[in-house]
């Protein structure tokens, strides 16, 4: 039987609790819908492989000669070791006035990389070999003088794409297009001729 | 209406009723293997286990040490010690030490990875599988048959573990397809034979304890999984509630 | 809304609706759309197809993120995203899950259909394109099952695949066209990889966005299976309508609430439901040399192949599995009662449709067991009683339902 027969009384509307309950149920629905994307978002984390192949790699210096520059791979990011001769390391103070940030206060450094040679050794220079511009590849130019980059080059890194230029440190030189050094991994060395890209010198862990 | 409303359901509930009876035909002989996959000890034995006496010949190639060794709380030193294969780094995949052609040519077929035999076979299955094995000299090169997996060409590793039982059988007569009166074989019980390092108590523990593990290596996830499964139905019960106020609220408009 | 809010948004507003007219449309669909007032249980599976093709393209993007279309690699690539990819755990068995989940509410919602007659007129069509989408799914949920490419993958899509061998003259040629080689493998992977992904969900959309804009145009049935629009009150509104929001909108969201309970409880506990959802052998690879113990398609398809396997001969069994699917096209003509729903027909209509019921779930059972012993005299009877269903419906429907019906919907307060 049904009920829409003669009853003509209305019940008042409860308002307020009306406005309750459906700020109640908003307010849940919300934060399961939250609590729901959750999963969805963090899938797009680095994956368990991601994270094995970003383990730590290990380069043998015995076998570099000075001025050598040699590339590698650590977090799918190209990373610059060069072995700096004495000359090198001598033309880093010469400049400071034709850099933007000469004591890489804004640049991204570990804090043992935060001094004069940006290394922990002074012989071994370790970049992450991205232009700090938009993410180019610089390109090596360790020859003092080459007047085809400017006029004065003590030696360095141009980055083709726009015109960055980079000392042998790393630093960049005023009127690049680049607004801070080049960037410095996290590493560590084992014994005198094992460098480790990606496990911190400080602390032992993987960065 | 109403009616059509239960006979549906009834239907629902036969069938229902129908497919957890589907969990296919026991044999006598059959035992559930009542492994505790919460249970981190049996993992962890389990994983030692496996790596000692079943790597050589068969891989676990999606599970990795690492995250092994994270997800049963294995130290990084045992892990070392007891888990990595010699050669191996700590973030590989478990590889199978025997060549895959070798084990073709040996035993007709290569050994199967095992990281999803838990939900391909079922943990009863594997723990039948590991506790019948018995003597069959006589038609089995390997010189032991099985009773889960008639005909199989796996040697009995664990023999030094569980020793060799003998089976004994019995002769049953029972109707042909014709109608005549049929003799066949038909298991009856095990007999202790050769003897092992471990009694039969102890040899199902061991046994059990791989069993746990490949139930873990199979579904990795599935601890958290309930876990957290317990909060989202709780969450969901709660907003049903909430929701069904609000609708029990407006319908009272509906007359 | 306060009247503060409302003079913020009152520019704004004005200035959107100008250009996309969303208040009307809400108006028109929403507050101003008079349903039934009497759903009843039946009336909520409509709303959760939607909620689950959504869930459903949702949980399959991200699936499709991690998938390896290809023979070599499908296989690995589900096995490395559930194990190695955060909460792909979760994520991939709630595709899995809610193709299941899919089925359980699209068969209930037809079933609403065949309880109080809502395939019959004015709303033919609007049961002709659901059937339609019905077809999509199935075709849908089948590539999708073969995609990782587990053994029950590989000798399903065999099986069903050389169905299509039975079709007189272009058979066996539409078998290697349909695969793209002389065997299941790469080809055919790839080419189900893209209908499952883009082609089908695309047309489901499609078809389902016809569905409700039919729906819209007749207005929806109800249980008592009388037209509400018969009986319009001094407003223009029929009397037996309420605004589907907020009633409806609310009453909906109540469902979604328990369906997504229960949906939780499969997916954190029993996610394969003890081999239902997903099938054990098909936790082994693909192998073209090794055929599972028994080759069964997933459950919501084994009526049909219950009746396929009934059929001693091939040809003739793969036809009338066709007919089992297509009868159902013909419904709102086979149907020739007066009265739509089942509360107003008699007892020969209701035994008819409750056998009706009882055969389609006890052939869903049989297409999941073995061929062999009493289940084989089993799938003969319930494939008779199937296909009588659809030849006796014209003469029981047009002796049993003519009685009288009310002229208003019963409703009892909820």
């Amino acid at each position: 039987m049904s009920d829409h027969a003669a009853d003509d009384t209305v019940p008042e509307v409860d308002e307020s609790r009306r406005k309750f309950l459906i700020a109640a149920t908003a307010g849940t629905g919300a934060v399961g819908a939250v609590l729901t994307a959750v999963p969805f978002v963090a899938s797009w984390m680095p994956s368990e492989s991601a994270r094995a192949a970003g383990l730590p790699t290990e380069v043998d210096l015995s076998k570099m000669e000075p001025g050598q520059m040699t590339t590698h791979f650590w977090r799918k990011q190209q990373i610059y070791v060069v072995k700096r001769t004495p000359e090198m390391l001598a033309s880093l103070p010469s400049h400071d006035d034709e850099l933007k940030d000469p004591e890489s206060k804004d640049s991204d450094q570990p804090a043992y990389a935060k001094n004069e040679t940006r290394a922990i050794k002074p012989d071994v220079l370790v970049l992450i070999g991205t232009c700090t511009h938009l993410g180019c590849l610089p390109k090596p130019r360790f020859t003092p003088g080459d007047a085809a980059v400017m006029a004065n080059w003590p030696g360095g890194f141009f980055c083709p794409c726009h015109g960055s230029k980079f000392d042998l440190a790393g630093r960049v030189f005023q009127g690049s297009p680049a607004s801070v050094n080049l960037k410095v991994p996290p590493y560590s060395f084992e014994g005198d001729n094992k460098l480790i890209i990606g496990v911190d010198s400080a602390a032992k862990g993987v960065a | 209406m109403r009616t059509s409303n239960y006979l549906v359901a009834l239907a629902l509930l036969l069938g229902a009723g129908a497919v957890s009876a589907n969990e296919g035909g026991h044999a006598g002989w059959q035992r559930p293997a009542n492994n505790e996959i919460s249970n981190l000890p049996s993992l962890q034995r389990g994983a030692r286990n496996f790596m000692g006496y079943c790597s050589g010949c068969h891989s676990l190639k999606f599970v990795r040490y690492s995250r092994l060794a994270e997800d049963l709380k294995i130290s990084d030193s045992l892990r070392d010690t007891y888990i990595v294969k010699p050669g191996d780094k700590f973030s590989d995949y478990i590889k199978a030490s025997m060549p895959a052609a070798d084990a073709q040519e040996w035993f007709g077929k290569p050994p199967p990875d095992l990281s999803l035999v838990a939900r391909s076979r079922g943990s009863d299955w594997i723990f039948n599988f590991l506790t019948t094995f018995y003597a069959d000299a006589s038609s089995r090169q390997t010189g032991v048959n099985n009773l889960q997996l008639p005909g199989t060409a796996m040697p009995h590793v664990l023999a030094s573990v569980q020793g060799v039982q003998q089976a004994v059988w019995k002769a049953v007569e029972h109707k042909g397809e014709d109608g005549k009166a049929v003799v066949t074989p038909e298991f009856e019980k095990f007999e202790p034979g050769v003897v092992g390092g471990l009694n039969a108590e102890q040899y199902d523990e061991f046994a059990r304890d791989i069993v746990n593990f490949l139930q873990y290596a199979s579904d990795p996830t599935q601890v958290e999984r309930q876990g957290m499964g317990i909060w989202v139905v709780l969450f969901l019960l709660m907003f049903t509630g909430i929701a069904y106020m609000l609708k029990k609220e407006y319908w009272k408009d509906v007359r | 809304m306060s009247a503060t809010m409302e003079k913020s948004n009152g520019g704004f507003r004005a200035w959107l609706n100008k250009r996309l007219p969303i208040d009307q449309f809400m108006a028109d669909q929403l507050t101003g759309y008079y349903a039934p007032k009497n759903f009843n249980i039946w009336y909520f599976f409509g709303s959760l197809a939607l909620l689950v093709l959504v869930m459903q393209i949702v949980t399959g993007i991200f699936v499709t993120m991690h998938f390896k279309a290809g023979e070599t690699t499908a296989w690995n690539s589900v096995q490395y995203m559930v194990r190695e990819v955060p909460y792909m755990w979760l994520i991939q068995p709630m595709h899995a899950v809610g193709a299941s989940f899919f089925f359980i509410v699209v068969y209930l919602h037809m079933a609403r259909a065949f309880l109080y007659g809502s395939y019959k007129g004015p709303r033919e069509v609007l049961w002709v394109i659901g059937m339609l989408i019905y077809l999509a799914l199935m075709a849908e949920a089948f590539m999708g099952y073969v995609l990782p490419f587990g053994n029950m993958s590989y000798w399903g899509a065999q099986v069903i695949i050389n169905l299509f061998g039975t079709i007189p003259g272009i058979g066996p040629d539409l078998v290697e066209w349909i695969r793209g080689d002389y065997g299941i493998g790469d080809a055919t992977l790839t080419r189900f990889f893209s209908l499952h992904v883009i082609a089908l969900p695309f047309i489901i959309a499609l078809l389902v966005l016809l569905h409700l804009v039919a729906l819209r145009q007749v207005g929806s049935n109800n249980p008592d299976g009388i037209e509400i629009k018969e009986n319009l009150g001094a407003d223009g509104k029929p009397k037996d309508g309420i605004p589907f929001h907020p009633y409806y909108t609310l009453k909906d969201i109540v469902g979604v609430g328990l369906f997504l309970t229960l949906f939780a409880i499969v997916v954190f506990f029993v996610p394969t439901f003890g081999g239902l959802f997903m099938e054990a052998p098909n936790f082994e690879p693909a192998n073209p040399s090794s055929t599972p113990e028994h080759i069964a398609p997933v459950w919501y398809f084994t009526p049909y192949y219950a009746i396929l396997r009934a059929v001693p001969d091939q040809k003739l069994g793969a036809l009338l599995m066709a007919l089992s699917v297509a009868a159902f096209l013909f419904l709102p003509w086979l149907d020739r009662a007066k009265n739509k729903s089942i509360r107003y027909r008699g007892l020969a209509s209701k035994l008819l449709l409750g056998v009706f019921f009882v055969t389609f779930l006890m052939l869903m059972w049989l297409g999941l067991k073995p061929a062999d012993g009493i289940y084989v005299l089993l799938a003969r009877i319930f494939t008779v009683l199937y296909f009588a269903f659809f030849i006796l419906l014209p003469f029981v429907s047009k002796a049993d339902g003519n009685g009288p019906v009310p002229d208003r919907v019963t409703y009892h307060a909820h």
